[in-house]
């Protein structure tokens, strides 16, 4: 206890059989049992208690629980709450990756501790992070009404909606810091990432289906419904984790950025799919995509007439529902069943880490037995930053 | 010892703490089961951290950094809550190592949103969640003040990082922080918001105290009081206008509603 992997989201350590050549990642996070919790409280309150478990990535639990409700309650919401919705994604997309890139990952490859050290070692790196870091909670604060966990929306819509001239001075914000998004990814692609080839699914949702990809042939694609999530997400509990750890049909699957790009296709020519390490310069290109979607969607919004009104329920709702959305870490499956009374009768939760947690280990086991001439401490840091460039939320996989 | 002798004591020993002239405060900042929005907030005080870091020496954050000394820390923050009998014996150490122990965020100061579930229930929703064969690791979620004594409570569900800073700018002027003397409707007022409880809809304002701004109500969203309970709130008031607003008035549903309010961050705390 107390010797947790620094600059991660959560509690985890590595428990390194060196003659097996086998790693194990420890799950030390308590409890907190979300689907218990969730279990007699109203529908309304699920999007209000789901951002709760994770401060890293509340906006993606908020909207994939309203996604979940209003699926249960046969509501179909407006353009414009999902233009809006849209927009709190970019801006949780870019809060969560520049947090990860410049914060937690950044500092093991430029040697130096804490990130706040950046700012007398490279003032111009570390003034576009904390402009990008700006912009991104200002989106999620106009929209959402807080930088972590919202407070605006709400079923079927929005409280509130923001005003033309906060969208203004977003925008004209969002243009000031393109070129940083611009440039993380300079930073990220410039760096010389450890070696690595590891043989992973790579998972991300589109429209109604999960579609995978190999990290050896991304062309590819194998495709199936978010509707059968738990069926094709296999849960399983291990003694050493609070968390559970997943497998896609069956095989070790990496979601998140890296994967996304895979499937979705990425001209980067830089990017090798089968070394995880790169999902950090994925991230950093995801920044700049959010980055300009979010310009999109603000110049979208300024032209026409903002109204988000909370739309009812249909007059006969199936009350039972799954929710799912691209969270910065990959692919999140929140489902809820509920009473007549709009009470929650039953919730499931699949959060992208317990997805990236079994292939961690495999990428794990494949980083020892690939790199040759390291000390048991230098391969122990580099461990660690394998485990870091995953970006995992363990608060997110043992909630 | 009269309390107004253990005031000055605590305060001569904070002046001494936060004023040394040679080196900064050593400050510790750790993370139990939580969701660390709370430190994320921390981040996103951005050029104002730059600044603190100026007048103190984070010497322990595992979030933030590899560094990592041993105590005595001079100021501590403790964000989350401890579930684990790991955390109850960290959060113990912890105790003794330092001089000014703060809880950052309602998970620590409150029980937050994991103190919904109650103890008697956990072991049913482990068997649920995980399986009968299931070994638990989590004995209850409870506030740090269940275990230790802690110096001062910085609340919210996240906290507001303006209370933080005013915290540790308050430290490092050698005063005692205070807690705020009024509740959310004051800040809801200057917010302009138009009154909750007068629209019939339940709101835990009144009784809740102030710093945040009001900005769930600004929100649109009611106070569920996660700013903890302020002093002398009068909570058999608030109650009385709870059960007259919600359907049918002193009903089983109405009841249950008001219960859900108080339940939301105040599950454990005594109210």
């Amino acid at each position: 206890m107390n010797n947790f992997i620094a600059k991660i989201e959560g509690h985890g350590n590595l428990n390194i059989d060196w003659d097996a050549g086998e790693v194990k990642l420890n799950i030390f996070e308590g409890e907190r049992l979300f689907e218990g919790i969730l279990v007699g409280r109203t529908a309304e309150e699920m999007a209000w208690i789901t951002p709760r478990i994770c401060g890293v990535c509340p906006t993606a639990h908020n909207l994939a629980s309203l996604n979940a409700i209003e699926n249960a309650l046969g509501i179909k919401p407006s353009k414009t709450t999902v233009l809006l919705r849209d927009l709190m994604q970019c801006g949780q997309m870019i809060q969560s990756h520049v947090l990860h890139l410049f914060f937690l990952v950044l500092p093991d490859y430029i040697g130096i501790d804490r990130a706040t050290e950046l700012a007398p070692k490279n003032p111009a790196a570390f003034k576009d992070a904390l402009s990008l870091k700006e912009v991104s909670d200002k989106i999620v604060q106009i929209v959402g009404g807080r930088i972590v966990h919202p407070t605006t929306t709400t079923i079927g819509g929005f409280h509130k909606v923001p005003t033309k001239s906060a969208l203004k001075v977003l925008l004209k914000k969002l243009k000031e810091t393109e070129d940083a998004a611009r440039k993380t990814i300079q930073i990220f692609e410039g760096i010389e990432y450890p070696e690595l080839k590891v043989d992973l699914k790579l998972a991300a949702q589109e429209g109604e289906y999960i579609i995978a990809v190999s990290s050896t042939d991304i062309e590819k694609k194998d495709k199936s419904l978010i509707t059968d999530y738990k069926k094709n997400i296999e849960e399983e509990v291990r003694e050493y984790s609070t968390a559970k750890f997943s497998k896609y049909k069956g095989e070790e699957t990496l979601v998140g950025s890296l994967a996304r790009l895979a499937v979705f296709g990425s001209s980067a020519s830089k990017i090798d799919f089968t070394n995880p390490f790169h999902n950090n310069i994925a991230q950093a290109i995801e920044t700049l995509y959010y980055h300009q979607k979010a310009i999109e969607i603000v110049e979208k919004l300024l032209e026409m007439k903002i109204n988000a009104e909370a739309i009812k329920q249909s007059s006969n709702p199936s009350l039972k529902g799954i929710g799912s959305t691209e969270a910065p870490r990959g692919g999140l499956y929140h489902e809820v069943h509920l009473s007549q009374d709009n009470d929650i009768i039953y919730a499931n939760i699949i959060t992208p880490t317990v997805q990236n947690l079994t292939s961690i280990e495999k990428s794990a086991k494949a980083l020892l037995g690939q790199t040759k001439n390291k000390s048991r401490e230098e391969m122990e840091k580099l461990l660690t930053m394998l485990v870091r460039a995953y970006d995992p939320c363990i608060s997110c996989s043992a909630h | 010892m009269s309390a107004k002798t253990v005031q000055f004591l605590i305060l001569t020993r904070l002046i001494k703490i936060m004023t040394k002239k040679n080196s900064n405060p050593r400050v510790a900042i750790y993370d139990l089961t939580d969701c660390e929005g709370c430190e994320v907030k921390i981040v996103s005080l951005r050029e104002k951290l730059l600044v603190l870091e100026k007048r103190i020496d984070i010497v322990d954050w595992r979030l933030g950094q590899e560094r990592k000394e041993d105590g005595p820390f001079d100021v501590t923050l403790i964000e989350g809550a401890p579930i684990t009998q790991e955390e109850i014996d960290l959060i113990k150490s912890l105790r003794e190592k330092s001089k000014f122990l703060i809880g950052l965020g309602s998970c620590a100061t409150l029980g937050g949103i994991p103190a919904i579930m109650e103890k008697s229930e956990r072991e049913k929703w482990c068997k649920k969640i995980y399986g009968e064969k299931y070994k638990p690791r989590g004995i209850d979620a409870l506030p740090l003040s269940a275990y230790i004594h802690v110096d001062f409570l910085i609340h919210g569900c996240p906290i507001e990082e303006s209370e933080l800073v005013r915290t540790v700018e308050e430290l490092l002027s050698g005063k005692k922080p205070s807690y705020r003397g009024y509740s959310v409707c004051f800040e809801c007022k200057q917010a302009g918001n138009p009154c909750r409880l007068i629209d019939e809809k339940p709101c835990l304002g009144p009784i809740t105290q102030g710093g945040c701004g009001a900005v769930c109500i600004n929100g649109g969203s009611p106070c569920y009081g996660c700013f903890g309970l302020r002093e002398d709130a009068n909570i058999d008031a608030l109650l009385k206008i709870l059960n007259n607003i919600t359907d049918p008035p002193g009903g089983e549903a109405s009841k249950k509603e008001i219960e859900r309010y108080f339940s939301m961050f105040l599950n454990k705390v005594n109210k």
